[in-house]
């Protein structure tokens, strides 16, 4: 307890330098079809990084790539055979010590090199845009690249704001959500006994039931730290999401597209009532297809929590098939699904880093074949028909052209960022629960429960200290 | 509590002629406030000749609400007043009749330093101090309008301040203007069911003023505040009460004291007591005679009246401190007991409690709203937008307490007194202090309630500790602001650099675990592992001082011990040593973002080429954040946004 001074001593300066604050890594290169990932780190304990992943050989020589074997520093396990480059500080691209590391491209070697990075003392991972916005910090950007700049982060921050509502819309997500609620109030009271027991009555033991609070929380989270490379499987690929009215075709294109019968297809309105999820390889890209229920209101109750998934599931899309019954373009459901889903997507800026669209015009051969084609308004299109297979090569290479940007931005695809980050800012958060404990008063005691907390919020977002004031006002009777 | 009754307050170059002269109007009554006498004095000691204007030089230092300076979170504010050579620390020095620091077992970064101030002491001598400032005159009057002129080209604002307008139509030049208006913008008294217009119990209200700075298209908004009853002294009986009895040694407030002018002895106590059902009955049975509860006017989330802890907390005692007024002063502050019922209600009240079953009730409690102009309107120098060189501090500003109006006087004298020397403004950081917290929040987010200091709001709270205010504060105040005196400097140097020292040997001192524990035997060193400790870690355990380390190694170590002072700060520098190097990390991220300058006549609404949503163009346009830092601060601001604005760097 924060009351028996015991090893203060034990915050040794070494350990604690690995709070955020320091050197950020990401893997900076895309996904997709790569060969090679490419790792940067950017900070002070770059070299540190580098030395700690590969033997303690001699430093190669800036600026120059050099072969070496990684090796994950904790357990001594080797990761990879890389080749590496060290850029001394300022003549780097962030103008900070940087270095590189150029592994092979499979998920695995690049997962390993992100944890054995999250790892080192010092290091952690690049928030949104934290690359480019040091590099201008030291003047290694022009004003016109900063311009291009905030639509790179723009989509960095979406991408990663859409990856973090797929994570937190599962069971991780949900207990991230508790752990840091949890925190909050185990700080705000503890904050509260600091700011007012002395003047207020707070009632009786506010610090022991933080002290519990803590103690549970530091067991939950060592729990599934130990159990997270089981239980966190995460699905990678571009998220494309089919969507559009009732019988539209959606399950028909999705079944074309996977090449196998994932869904029911009938002429019945309302036949697919569920997400369905299926990954699929589209032009060479690793996706995940999702067919879901046609968009329609007053329905029964089943079809209706089927719209409500199809609605969250274009919320965490990457890319959005818009899918219309070319011959009924006229019809309420298709009009209602044009203005409510074509198009604000269509209407944003095209470098912006909205969901994309293809908005596809099923059941072309049922056109007659003189006269003109009805028009879905002012939106570009695509005709297609599942039936004969007529469009397809033009809807394929439409695929293609979009899900090379989207695989080309790295913070989109495989959530093996998103991972490491988890695992890093949740180990961090352990580590400084465990100095709550140790602490040798009661401002550091709940500095480290700041620490902690600032951990989690970087996971389910919030964390400013008005929301600490929130909670103590909420529960205690404060103030003169 | 309302503190801070400022007037206007005129800041004169110093090559120009003096003010008009003085005019009385009999029947005008205010005291002059904290935030107006820490401006005034700020100001004159940067070198700039300053009038200061209040309704009655012989009000000048009253303390208006509670009789007491500091608290946790307070006195880390002033302990930053005094390390920028402001007055009220040292006031409290010569005034107190019972000092008590607060939080001394949770850490000496969440000390409170705090004593109960004898009023009429204070005011004696606060009026002593301000007489006696080289370059500040005092002159009475009341400000109704405020004479503008051109804007100077190069800064924003639509026009420029050169002047007041007094009640009785006379006028004066100035240079720059301060306005520390307290609660009397159009200030309201409420009792019971009972309104009028008053600042103060007793004292009319500035009205005209309120109106110009409503026509010039400042934002205003409407707050409520409220004081305690006053209770006879004789008529308490004290025996059955617990008593709490000053600290020995008192600490004093201000770095220049080595102690405070009342020996611990000699000081009075304080006494608590608490409510019972029987209070809250009379509440919640008499709310429709309680306009001031009903009212819309924003109150804080916090509690300040005792209606509101009993609406809010029901069926729960609440503490009662009964705080002495002063050594021969016949009253007690029944700290707690803000009310605003009809009088005769809250003696009925008063008498339902433990200890006052006998009290007499010799001035009723009554609450006060005001107007305040949104903060968000001012630069972090305190400087209004609208208006060049107009500065304002303290209640005007939406802050609430002693404290948190003198940090802002000391602000607005210098910054005052800077702008017409055309130098850059002196702005604290808030990774440098609570002022620059306190300041930072009300500049970027503005405030919806009256808005008091808590430690909680400090992000680097171990950093920003009571011990080491001169240390972050009164170097820069020396040398940008010119408002720290020679022997101030000369004492933060010395310190400094015995700091330094004292760490350096610290940490040059290393012998093995196992001689450390035979050395020092009352420390609970592990002796399980043999490495080699340094003497600087075996202060970290908190049953070790200065004083035992240094009879263990009298060598080098005694003369660390001289000074109680410097012995305590390397206690605390050690305690701390390992997380304030993380700290610092972080604090340096921090100031990356405030190096980058934003220009201060973005127009937000009107830029064009940047994709910023409406939304976020709105909230940057409210709160005009100077720096990269302070727009990140602004909730709903997102990152994108930052990188966008990083263009406009200047």
């Amino acid at each position: 307890m924060w009351r028996k001074l015991r090893s203060l001593a034990a915050w040794g300066p070494r350990r604690l330098c690995t709070a955020p604050g320091a050197t950020i890594f990401a893997l900076s290169s895309g996904h997709g079809r790569c060969g090679v990932a490419v790792i940067r780190t950017s900070g002070p304990s770059s070299l540190k990084a580098l030395q700690s992943l590969t033997a303690p050989r001699a430093l190669p020589r800036p600026r120059r790539a050099s072969l070496r074997l990684l090796s994950d520093p904790r357990s001594g396990a080797p990761l990879d055979r890389a080749l590496v480059l060290w850029f001394p500080g300022p003549r780097s691209f962030t103008g900070e010590d940087c270095a590189e590391f150029h592994v092979h491209g499979g998920p695995a070697v690049v997962n390993g090199v992100l944890e054995a990075l999250g790892g080192v003392p010092g290091l952690r991972p690049a928030e949104a845009g934290e690359f480019t916005r040091r590099a201008f910090a030291h003047g290694k950007l022009s004003l016109p690249e900063v311009e291009g700049l905030a639509d790179l982060i723009h989509a960095e921050t979406e991408a990663q704001r859409r990856q973090a509502l797929r994570q937190l819309d599962g069971e991780l997500g949900q207990l991230s959500r508790g752990w840091a609620e949890t925190l909050t109030k185990a700080l705000a009271h503890v904050e509260a006994y600091i700011d007012f027991a002395e003047d207020d009555n707070l009632e009786e033991g506010v610090l022991e039931q933080a002290d519990r609070e803590v103690q549970a929380l530091e067991l939950a989270l060592g729990m599934h730290l130990q159990d997270a490379r089981r239980g966190q499987r995460l699905r990678s690929g571009a998220h494309v999401v089919v969507a559009g009215p009732p019988n539209a075709g959606k399950s028909s294109l999705v079944n074309l597209l996977s090449q196998k019968p994932v869904s029911i297809v009938s002429s019945e309105p309302g036949t697919t009532r569920d997400v369905l999820e299926t990954p699929v390889d589209l032009a060479g890209f690793p996706a995940l297809l999702s067919d879901t229920a046609g968009l329609r209101e007053g329905v029964g109750p089943v079809e209706q929590e089927g719209v409500r998934r199809a609605w969250e599931r274009l919320e965490q899309a990457d890319l959005v098939l818009a899918v219309l019954d070319v011959t009924d373009l006229a019809a309420p459901t298709s009009r209602d699904f044009l203005d409510a889903v074509v198009a604000p997507l269509a209407c944003r800026e095209p470098k912006g880093s909205s969901p994309h669209l293809l908005l596809v015009l099923n059941k072309c051969d049922l056109l007659p074949s003189e006269g003109p084609c009805p028009r879905p308004g002012p939106y570009p299109y695509l005709l297609l028909s599942c039936l004969t297979g007529a469009g397809l090569d033009g809807l394929l290479e439409a695929l293609k052209k979009d899900l090379a940007v989207l695989c080309g931005n790295p913070s989109t695809g495989p959530p093996l960022l998103t991972r490491a980050r988890h695992r890093h800012h949740l180990q961090h958060c352990l580590d400084a629960l465990g100095h709550y404990r140790q602490a040798g008063d009661l401002a550091l005691a709940a500095e480290a429960l700041r620490i902690a907390r600032r951990h989690l919020t970087q996971l389910t977002g919030g964390g400013g200290s008005e929301e600490i004031l929130d909670v103590i006002f909420r529960d205690f009777c404060v103030g003169k | 509590m309302f503190p801070l009754r400022g007037r206007g307050l005129w800041v004169a170059r110093r090559q120009r002629g003096g003010p008009a002269p003085p005019h009385f109007r009999r029947g005008d009554r205010r005291a002059e406030g904290h935030a107006g006498t820490e401006a005034a004095a700020a100001a004159a000691r940067c070198g700039s000749r300053t009038l200061l204007l209040t309704h009655r030089v012989d009000t000048i230092g009253q303390m208006s609400c509670n009789p007491s300076f500091g608290g946790i979170g307070k006195g880390h504010l002033m302990r930053e007043v005094d390390a920028l050579d402001g007055l009220c620390s040292r006031i409290c020095d010569q005034s107190g009749v019972h000092y008590k620091v607060l939080n001394r077992r949770k850490g000496p970064a969440v000390w409170g330093l705090r004593a109960q101030i004898d009023r009429k002491l204070y005011k004696q001598n606060m009026q002593k101090e301000i007489l006696n400032t080289p370059l500040l005159t005092v002159q009475e009057g009341a400000v109704e309008d405020l004479i503008l002129s051109e804007p100077e080209p190069g800064h924003t604002g639509k026009c420029r301040v050169s002047g007041v307008v007094l009640v009785d139509g006379s006028t004066v030049h100035a240079e720059s203007v301060i306005l520390t208006t307290g609660t009397f913008l159009r200030g309201m008294v409420v009792i019971g069911l009972e309104m009028h217009p008053a600042g103060r119990l007793g004292d009319q209200p500035s009205v005209g003023l309120a109106q110009t700075l409503e026509k010039l298209g400042f934002v205003v908004g409407r707050l409520k505040t409220g004081t305690p009853p006053r209770i006879a002294k004789e008529s308490i009986d004290f025996s059955i009460l617990n008593k709490q009895t000053p600290d020995n040694p008192s600490v004093p407030f201000s770095f220049l004291n080595e102690t405070v002018w009342i020996k611990p002895e000699d000081q009075l106590p304080c006494h608590l007591t608490h409510t019972n059902p029987r209070v809250d009955a009379i509440i919640l049975e008499n709310l429709h005679l309680n306009s001031h509860v009903k009212e819309t006017t924003k109150g804080p989330r916090y509690c300040p009246s005792i209606e509101s802890k009993v609406l809010r907390f029901p069926n729960r005692v609440h503490q009662v401190w009964l705080e002495p007024e002063g050594m021969d002063s016949d009253l007690i502050y029944p700290q707690g007991l803000s009310v605003t019922l009809p009088a005769e209600l809250q003696e009925k009240m008063i008498t339902c409690i433990r200890g006052l079953e006998k009290a007499k009730m010799m001035q009723p409690g009554y609450g006060v709203q005001y107007d305040y102009l949104d903060p968000r309107q001012i630069t972090p120098s305190l400087e209004t937008r609208l208006v060049q060189r107009l500065f304002f501090a303290g209640q005007i500003n939406g802050t609430t307490g002693y404290e948190e109006a003198a940090a802002q006087g000391v602000i607005a004298g210098v910054n005052a007194s800077l702008r017409i020397n055309c130098k850059p403004p002196f702005i604290v950081s808030r990774t440098e202090g609570y002022i620059g917290v306190l300041i930072d929040d009300l500049t970027t987010l503005g405030a919806s309630e009256p808005y008091r200091m808590f430690t909680s709001r400090a992000e680097f709270r171990l950093s920003l500790r009571p011990d080491n205010a001169d240390s972050r504060l009164t170097f820069r105040g020396y040398k940008e602001a010119g408002c720290v005196s020679q022997q101030r400097y000369d004492r933060a140097a010395w310190m400094k650099s015995s700091l330094e020292e004292g760490i350096a040997v610290l940490k040059s001192i290393e012998c093995s675990s196992t001689k450390w524990k035979k050395l020092v035997p009352q420390a609970s060193i592990s002796t399980s592992r043999s490495v080699s400790v340094r003497a600087l870690d075996v202060l970290k355990y908190e049953e070790v001082d200065m004083e035992l380390l240094a009879k263990a190694v009298p060598d080098p170590l005694k003369k660390y011990t001289e000074c109680r002072e410097l012995a305590e700060r390397l206690k605390i520098e050690a305690s701390y040593e390992s997380i304030l190097l993380y700290q610092l990390q972080e604090i340096k991220e921090v100031q990356r973002d405030e190096a980058l300058q934003l220009p201060e006549d973005l127009d937000y609404l009107g830029i064009k080429d940047v994709s910023l949503s409406h939304e976020v163009r709105e909230k940057l346009h409210l709160s005009r954040p100077q720096t990269i830092g302070a727009a990140s601060r602004v909730p709903g601001v997102t990152p994108a946004a930052i990188v966008n604005l990083l263009k406009f760097v200047k």
